[in-house]
């Protein structure tokens, strides 16, 4: 019997509520992450990630804060490259591209960024406006259709003019949004968008979320906290911990998990193995 | 226990170098980029050149004159009144004026004001995530924003240069009439003194200063990190950093000149 316990042991202690487990979603991975690691420093971020997202659904992924989930976003699109691991994207890897090849593949990702990442020195029309004037060979009146489409799907058809100082946290990320979906990408992430929105105004942004996404399908991403928004939108979850997957499936099926740590995550109990630390 | 001390006592060391090597990184990606078509910064150039000029024509001026008249102007001539050589204020100039002074004045205004602009606005940007918008929506940060405050800060040094040359010999010119000389004896020795070397010399050297301002501001606005503070911080370092790298550029450019051109050395 070992006294003092070695490294393996306290690994092993570390990630005992991680089954790994992913239960069939019943379609192909957009995604997949392929045992990344990811250090900054000495900080561990991503220990051993071994996650899928699947095509054409609304996936979640939920965690506690700095577990690194805006770090999992970051790698899809080729912001930051794992030291140790790959990322697929359309069975493509990401850290393999060339540089050149890397800007055509963001061409088909959308990302709203958590406080809308909008250009501060352009209105909200021209931020809209300016992945089809950089991209594409469309004209002003054919731009101007599309931007005010957009603008008008989110909510913000009369503010036009404004500049991004002059939004709301709300109105900042729907105008990143729809940024993000003027030129119909395959793959849209959004970066914790319910962060610093009161409740309602969460409940409205995901019921927008939702309905873009029937409308014009595609593969949503959603990294967040909050378990509402999950319950309201979420159709595959993705429990993300300590750098790795706790569990991933279908959304009803990670909502009836035995396992304990997800269990008290998803009804946001303080009983059970997330503590303060 | 040795290895977390040996990691204390080196790990700046190696942060140090780990900067100074992506900063070359920088540095060749910005002249590739700036080389390959599509050239998409033509807007941006012409926008950051006029900015540089708008913020620096002032200060430039107040420091080029005070700094003329002061230093190599008013302290040379009472050394020159002792030995009753006071015309030879006008050859003093050339070496320190066109020499070190005007190519330090320029790139230090330059540094202290349109390189903390461009730390604090590329800081800003990283912070609030626009420079990561940038690079999802397909457009590299280098080529759109780098490349162009490279070739405007370039630019523009260099051309102030010759400016802050301009009013730097005024400096000395204003000193000359303080100690009521007249100013032929000023002129004829400074024009006996100047070489097209010591001119071009000048430009070049300061053109090249522009560039270690830019690669340095603009390196430290896109890697800021750790908010509104980081952003200060990026700000405080940047033109920490470009001084130093000024400062041993001038070293080794002027030495380089000095033994290429010998006949610059010879006091006439």
């Amino acid at each position: 019997m070992s006294i003092v316990s070695g490294p393996e042991a306290h690994e092993e202690d570390e990630f005992r509520f991680h089954t790994g487990r992913q239960a069939p979603t019943g379609v192909q991975d957009a995604i997949e992450f392929v045992d990344v690691h990811k250090a900054f420093g000495r900080n561990k971020i991503l220990r051993g990630l071994n996650m899928g997202i699947p095509e054409g659904r609304i996936s979640m992924i939920l965690g506690p804060s700095g577990t690194g989930k805006s770090v999992c976003i970051k790698h899809m699109v080729g912001l930051l490259y794992p030291d140790q691991g790959d990322v697929i994207v359309h069975g493509q890897s990401v850290p393999n591209m060339h540089d050149d090849e890397l800007f055509e593949m963001r061409k088909r990702f959308g990302v709203l960024f958590q406080d809308g990442a909008l250009f501060g020195s352009m209105n909200l029309y021209d931020n809209v406006a300016f992945p089809l004037r950089q991209h594409t060979d469309k004209g002003e009146d054919e731009i101007a259709e599309i931007v005010n489409r957009r603008l008008r799907e989110v909510g913000l058809a009369n503010a036009n003019d404004k500049m991004p100082n002059e939004l709301s946290g709300g109105m900042r990320k729907r105008a990143g949004f729809a940024r993000a979906l003027v030129l119909d990408p395959d793959i849209v992430l959004f970066d914790e968008p319910d962060s610093g929105l009161d409740p309602v105004r969460t409940a409205l942004l995901c019921e927008l979320i939702q309905e873009i996404h029937e409308e014009n399908g595609g593969t949503y991403v959603v990294i967040t906290h909050d378990i509402m928004s999950a319950r309201r939108v979420a159709e595959h979850i993705s429990v993300l911990w300590r750098g790795r997957i706790v569990e991933s499936g279908p959304a009803e099926q990670l909502f009836e998990s035995d396992n304990p740590f997800v269990r008290q995550f998803l009804s946001g109990d303080s009983q059970g193995p997330l503590g303060m630390e | 226990m040795v290895r977390s001390v040996a990691d204390r006592a080196f790990s700046p060391a190696r942060n140090v170098l780990e900067e100074v090597g992506d900063m070359m990184i920088l540095t060749g990606r910005t002249i590739a980029s700036a080389l390959r078509p599509p050239y998409p910064y033509g807007g941006e150039f012409v926008s950051q050149f006029l900015f540089a000029v708008r913020l620096c024509w002032f200060p430039l001026l107040i420091s080029t004159v005070a700094f003329g008249y002061g230093a190599p102007g008013l302290q040379a001539a009472n050394f020159l009144v002792i030995f009753g050589a006071l015309d030879r204020l006008g050859g003093f100039f050339v070496l320190a004026s066109i020499r070190e002074f005007a190519p330090f004045v320029t790139a230090i205004v330059l540094a202290g004001v349109a390189g903390t602009a461009i730390t604090a606005d590329l800081g800003a940007r990283k912070i609030r995530e626009e420079l990561d918008a940038l690079q999802v929506l397909g457009v590299d940060p280098v080529k759109n924003l780098v490349v162009p405050r490279f070739l405007a800060l370039m630019l523009v040094t260099g051309l102030f240069n010759i400016y802050a040359l301009i009013f730097g010999i005024f400096g000395g010119v204003l000193a000359t009439l303080t100690n009521g000389a007249p100013l032929g004896p000023f002129w004829a020795t400074f024009f006996t003194n100047a070489s097209t070397t010591d001119l071009w010399g000048s430009v070049l050297k300061t053109t090249l200063f522009g560039a270690i301002i830019a690669i340095v501001c603009c390196y430290k606005g896109m890697t800021a990190s750790g908010g509104a503070e980081g952003v200060g911080r990026a700000v405080n370092q940047a033109v920490v950093i470009a001084f130093l790298g000024i400062f041993a550029f001038n070293y080794v450019f002027t030495q380089t000149l000095l033994a290429t051109h010998p006949e610059i050395q010879v006091i006439r």
